[in-house]
């Protein structure tokens, strides 16, 4: 916040503290403010996550929710199960425990937690590049084999592997966009299936259930996508942080069960979501529908999510600003201070100056004005202005 | 004592293309002794390799030598250069009994000049090897030059040589041993920014000059000041920057100076240019009639050329315009003369002011014989501009607005890179009066959030057609050999933290079309 007061002075060329004496007391409305990125469908070298880093601190987003790993690409070292990261792209693009660590390291001094993801059982057919066994056959190579013993051993070395790296007591699981239908079509699963009574969906929940077991005996608190909860709601263990991400209306369901919940409506608050302008991100409320003080607590924050299908070095800066910076004002300013203001009159202002400022800091902060996001500016012009 | 020079080229004429490997794992061709691509961009003039693999020391050491190897210049480019190489837990993670291959980097700089000047030595020689090589009485890593800028050089290609294995976990010098010896073909390489059309915060101006060195790019030239805003802070004028887009889009003297000095250190001039007549509007704001002293220009940009511009210059309002129509009469002049007049004048003022003029190649098509001879022609507006300048005894730099502006986005990457400066001059007198050439990025639509997605990747093809040579880069298969250094040299920007663009998307500045490798896209 200081370096927000400080502005440079062109005519006295001095650094100057306007509008003093300031007496500012802050504090964040939620704990959980997140930016979700992708590593999977596009590598990020380790200095972009680091400049994505950065300008998280810069509007006080304080939780990296790192998506690792996905069907297409798995780049991260687990040194218990050497050949998964043979399902990199390539040998370069790729992390290591140490590029780990250090990115940890590198968010910790910023006060940022990096909540990592290992997304089970579906969107994990690069597992099996390094590992044919995971996947069910060789035409199903995706959701992981439920019924193979060697699938969760996988994901104890993993996790344990992780626990190393990463301290946050949360850790993803995913669970999202399950679909079991070539387990049915798989002999040796079907079999498997049959022999424990279990339709797919059970299977479903049992592989969740067993994953989050794993973490939890690691210490970890699980978080899972939102159709988990939908499925088997009253079955997740109830230490679990549901994420939501389909819809709007989820999270009053979540909370009213007594679960915790982070909000990610995939209307408003997913990034590469290029046709969702910057208004309808700040307005998106994560308490919506949620009127019970006791249940209001259980709603952790929530998260901006940069998925990476087309987002790689190139860009992926320009589509999250300044975007994320509406989010992140709806998730540290109080509610009544920010519904107050004029949308596009005050609002506007601060956010076109906000984004300037990211640009003088480097940050590749599209104009605010497009109404595609990732646009370049349509013509010449000042940046408060576009 | 160094090796002899070696005068035959390994060069790839045939490359393993990453593409046609496994969708999944598209690496970069293999790496072997010979007949394969080489991954440092631009092409280096004349190199030999070999079969090793050297593990370099995390911990490596300047050893500076020479005259010119103590300079702080030097120092700083090889800490620069160290956190390019290692990974920031490099250190951390040494162990203590290892043993390197290369545990010292030694720099010979044999001149203390640091004179920055067109056309000052960029060459340099490295030389890697194992100790108890054939060739090498101790192993380790060697630059020479003649100048810090032609260490500076060396500098950027012994990063490029240093890759690191993810198995060993160590950074590496594959092929080895190495023996480079390197020049540039064409000593004016440069990249025009426009500041006026979109404000670059300083910050932006930084990272545009770094990813230049990257690829040996080595003239900033700096469009500030266009019609639509007045950026820089003039001393004597002071009202002229009152056109800026807004108080805070604004360069004062002192960050000019920053500039011009951070890219000193990486052998970078700065070219600046006032453009005139045209092209000036913003200056009214501040002064309705005026003519500004470039003499406090002078002291910040210590760069031999100084642009003035003289582009489209639309003279039509002189005439309307009452004591300007009544100025023409007095003196029978048209608007042409007049345009001509303008030029002349600006030109005298910079050549008193001890600078060559550089102007845009419409005043050399009106009116290039009454131009002063020491007068660069910058072709923009065509193809075979340059012949015609330097038959007239002139200097050019190339331009051509058909490959080598980076505004236009649907000119891919074989394009820029298959321009050839020299096309249609033969005569090798006339030959040297091409300076060089220049990719320019103009500012409509390119502002902070996606200027250097748009300049590369391929500036870099035109930075390797200016340095280069000639033969050698066209020996290469350009979609087999040239594109798989074109998309290693793109992925290596990425990986330091520059936001190149897909090399294979038809038109610039596109995002990804899907997930997939960096070496593919």
């Amino acid at each position: 916040t200081f370096s927000q007061l400080c502005v440079f002075n062109y005519d006295t060329k001095n650094v100057e503290v306007r509008y003093a004496p300031w007496y500012i007391q802050d504090e964040p409305r939620f704990a959980f403010r997140g930016l979700m990125l992708d590593t999977s469908r596009h590598y990020l070298p380790v200095d972009v996550i680091k400049q994505v880093i950065d300008s998280m601190s810069f509007s006080k987003l304080n939780v990296l929710h790192w998506h690792i790993i996905d069907e297409q690409s798995f780049p991260l070292e687990i040194p218990s199960y050497p050949n998964l990261w043979k399902g990199s792209y390539s040998k370069s693009e790729r992390y290591t425990v140490e590029d780990a660590r250090y990115i940890v390291s590198y968010a910790k001094k910023r006060g940022i937690h990096v909540m990592a993801e290992i997304d089970v059982p579906g969107h994990a057919e690069s597992w099996g590049n390094g590992y044919p066994k995971l996947w069910p056959s060789l035409s199903c190579t995706e959701p992981l084999d439920v019924s193979s013993n060697f699938t969760f051993e996988v994901i104890t070395g993993i996790l344990s592997d992780m626990r190393k790296i990463f301290p946050f007591g949360l850790f993803h699981l995913g669970g999202d966009e399950v679909y079991t239908g070539c387990w049915n079509l798989t002999p040796h699963v079907k079999q498997w299936l049959d022999e424990r009574n279990m339709t797919t969906k059970d299977a479903y929940k049992y592989f969740v259930l067993k994953a989050q077991e794993i973490a939890i005996d690691l210490n970890w608190i699980p978080v899972n996508w939102e159709e988990t909860f939908n499925s088997f709601g009253g079955s997740l263990n109830p230490r679990t942080v549901v994420h939501n991400w389909l819809g709007p209306g989820v999270c009053p369901k979540v909370v009213a069960k007594g679960l915790r919940c982070i909000m990610s409506n995939q209307g408003v608050w997913y990034l590469d979501h290029l046709d969702v302008p910057w208004e309808q991100v700040y307005t998106a409320e994560p308490l919506a529908g949620i009127d019970d003080t006791a249940q209001q607590k259980l709603v952790l924050g929530g998260e901006v999510c940069m998925w990476g299908e087309t987002a790689d070095t190139s860009d992926v800066q320009q589509t999250i600003w300044p975007r994320a910076a509406a989010a992140a004002e709806r998730m540290w300013s109080q509610l009544e201070a920010i519904s107050a203001q004029d949308l596009e009159t005050t609002v506007l202002a601060r956010l076109h100056y906000f984004r300037c400022l990211l640009n003088h800091r480097g940050i590749a902060a599209a104009p605010v004005t497009n109404f595609y996001a990732r646009r370049p500016p349509i013509g010449p012009g000042s940046c408060f202005v576009q | 004592m160094p090796p002899k020079l070696l005068t035959h080229l390994i060069l790839a004429l045939v490359a393993v293309s990453g593409a046609a490997a496994a969708r999944r794992h598209p690496a970069p061709a293999n790496f072997t002794a010979s007949g394969n691509p080489v991954y440092i961009w631009p092409l280096p003039k004349n190199f030999t390799s070999g079969t090793q693999t050297l593990a370099v020391d995390p911990d490596l050491a300047l050893d500076p030598q020479g005259a010119g190897g103590g300079a702080a210049a030097v120092a700083e480019a090889f800490e620069r250069y160290r956190h390019l190489i290692f990974s920031p837990w490099a250190h951390a993670a040494r162990p203590a009994s290892a043993g390197y291959d290369v545990a010292r980097l030694t720099v010979v700089v044999a001149s203390a000049d640091e004179t920055l000047e067109l056309g000052v030595d960029e060459s340099y020689t490295i030389y890697i090897a194992a100790a108890g090589g054939a060739n090498s009485i101790v192993g380790g890593a060697t630059i020479e030059a003649n100048t810090i800028y032609g260490a500076i050089r060396g500098l950027e290609t012994f990063s490029q040589l240093c890759v690191f294995n993810y198995d060993t976990k160590n950074v590496e010098v594959r092929y080895a041993p190495w023996y480079i010896q390197d020049e540039p073909r064409f000593a004016f390489r440069g990249l025009m920014l426009d500041t006026s059309r979109h404000y670059l915060p300083v910050d932006v101006i930084k990272q545009v000059i770094d990813s230049m060195s990257f690829s040996k790019l080595n003239v900033l030239h700096w469009h500030i000041i266009d019609e639509q805003s007045f950026p820089l802070e003039i001393p004597s004028y002071p009202n002229l920057w009152k056109g800026s887009y807004s108080k805070s889009e604004r360069y004062t003297v002192e960050d000019a100076r920053y500039i011009v000095s951070y890219a000193k250190k990486r052998g970078i001039h700065v070219m600046a240019e006032i453009d005139v007549p045209g092209h000036a509007e913003s200056w009214g704001n501040g002064y309705p009639k005026l003519w500004p002293s470039l003499s406090y220009m002078r002291k910040i940009f210590p760069f031999g050329l100084f642009h003035l511009g003289g582009d489209e210059v639309y003279t039509g309002c002189w005439n309307l315009t009452p004591h300007v129509k009544q100025w023409l009469d007095e003196r029978n002049m048209t608007t042409k003369d007049a345009y001509k007049y303008f030029v002349l004048k600006a030109q005298e003022i910079a050549i008193d002011l001890n600078w060559i003029p550089v102007n845009w190649e419409e005043t050399f098509n009106s009116f290039g014989g009454s131009l002063n001879p020491r007068t660069v022609v910058h072709n923009w507006l065509g193809p075979g501009v340059c012949p015609k300048v330097v038959a007239k005894g002139l200097r050019c730099i190339m331009s051509n607005q058909g490959v080598w502006y980076l505004d236009h986005l649907d000119v891919p990457w074989e394009q820029v890179y298959t321009a050839e400066p020299l096309a249609g001059i033969d005569d090798t007198a006339q030959q040297k009066l091409v300076l060089g050439g220049e990719v320019c990025m103009w500012g409509e639509t390119a502002d902070t959030s996606d200027v250097q997605q748009t300049i590369w990747p391929r500036a870099a093809a035109a930075a390797e057609r200016m340095w280069s040579q000639l033969e050698a880069i066209s020996a290469q298969d350009l979609e087999t050999t040239v594109l798989a250094r074109l998309h290693y040299f793109r992925c290596l920007l990425n990986h330091r933290g520059i936001a190149a663009a897909p090399v294979t998307n038809f038109y610039a500045r596109r995002p990804p079309i899907g997930p997939g490798s960096c070496f593919v896209q």
